[in-house]
């Protein structure tokens, strides 16, 4: 009885096993006609907030062009070129460093963009390099007593070609407002790989590298405006 | 993929998002002369000054009327020498201390300390019988005695 029961099962699972099978039969799918192109080109910008930073922070003067080339759907040459001075006001120093900077590198866009727009939001790696001058206005030595006060020493010793290398790894939108016009905001945390140190001081400001902290490492932000000057559209 | 692009981003922005150089942790930065008093019958025996008066020539008196065996004093950054006046009781015991300050840059927090330099020591020795060394090279920490005074 039993094995009346199994062989009458058996004979279900292969019937059904059967008759799930099916010829597939190939419909044609046509490719979607529209394919919205988007364009390739240098573009190019000024950091806003660095003027507007300068007018009204006393210690502080600097100025960015920023400029990116696009190199395929996702990555973006990417290049910062600036000039900054900062008086940096500490509890036993005063000091001023001057100098130029360049950083290199790339946007990776990380966006997927809707229909024809170009948007983007991304990470991105720089290399930097600054040349400067340093300049020590003025120090109190800190004698932690106050039996033999200590005079200010007010001789400004000024140690000039010292430079930076460091790493920067962005992040960051861009935006774009009106044809070809994008305002964009990054920021990036940077890490000191060298520096050529002033004698018996220490860079505390590289220009593009901001504040230098303790660790060696630093943080900045953008906010830039820039135009796109397409050279075609793929 | 690119969602943990992103989520790796942010969190190496926040785990270094924290300095701690904003503060001057070290005390004392600039150091301080350490003086040690022995018995000059049995040199290693520590042995207290009673009733010691300290104060530089034209200053303050630092310590007044204490007993002790060990003391750290400041020494003036701005000339070549201090010169200090021990007094055990009534007996002023002069000790002059000649040097080349240099100021040495410490952090962003701490600024500039004066280490000294080329120190050499001399005394009038009314109370105290000698010291040991008569000269240092440089006067850098105060994590033990500079100088051994005999009484």
């Amino acid at each position: 009885m039993f094995k009346y029961f199994i062989s009458f099962y058996f004979l279900f699972v292969f019937v059904d096993g059967f008759t799930q099978e099916q010829k597939v039969v190939l419909k044609e799918t046509k490719k979607d006609s529209i394919v919205y192109k988007s364009p390739y080109g240098i573009r190019i910008g000024v950091d806003i907030s660095k003027p507007i930073l300068s007018s009204i922070d006393r210690l502080y003067s600097g100025f960015e062009i920023v400029g990116d080339y696009r190199i395929s759907k996702r990555f973006f040459l990417a290049t910062e070129l600036g000039f900054e001075e900062k008086i940096s006001e500490e509890d036993y120093t005063n000091s001023t460093s001057k100098g130029r900077y360049v950083r290199l590198g790339f946007n990776y866009n990380t966006y997927e963009n809707w229909l024809d727009m170009n948007n983007e939001i991304f990470v991105g790696y720089r290399y930097g390099f600054s040349i400067f001058n340093q300049t020590l206005n003025s120090y109190a030595p800190n004698v932690s007593s106050t039996y033999f006060p200590a005079n200010i020493v007010n001789t400004a010793i000024t140690q000039s070609r010292l430079n930076a290398h460091w790493s920067e790894f962005v992040f960051g939108f861009k935006v774009e407002t009106f044809k070809n016009f994008f305002v964009s905001a990054s920021f990036s945390y940077k890490v000191l790989m060298s520096a050529k140190e002033p004698e018996n001081f220490k860079t505390l400001f590289s220009p593009g590298f901001n504040r230098i902290f303790e660790s060696s490492t630093g943080f900045g932000f953008n906010y830039t405006v820039s135009y796109l000057i397409p050279f075609k559209r793929k | 993929m690119r969602k943990t692009i992103v989520l790796l981003f942010l969190s190496i922005i926040i785990i270094s998002a924290c300095e701690k150089d904003d503060f001057c942790i070290q005390n004392p930065i600039t150091p301080n002369l350490v003086l040690r008093f022995y018995d000059a019958n049995n040199r290693d025996a520590l042995k207290s000054v009673s009733s010691f008066y300290v104060w530089a020539e034209g200053k303050d008196t630092i310590f007044k009327n204490v007993s002790t065996d060990s003391i750290y004093i400041p020494l003036n950054s701005q000339a070549m020498e201090t010169v200090y006046n021990f007094s055990k009781g009534n007996t002023v015991n002069k000790f002059m201390i000649k040097y080349t300050p240099e100021d040495e840059y410490i952090s962003r927090s701490c600024g500039f300390r004066a280490i000294f330099n080329e120190v050499t020591f001399t005394s009038d020795n009314t109370w105290i019988t000698d010291f040991t060394p008569e000269t240092v090279t440089s006067i850098d920490h105060q994590n033990e005695a500079h100088v051994q005074i005999f009484h």
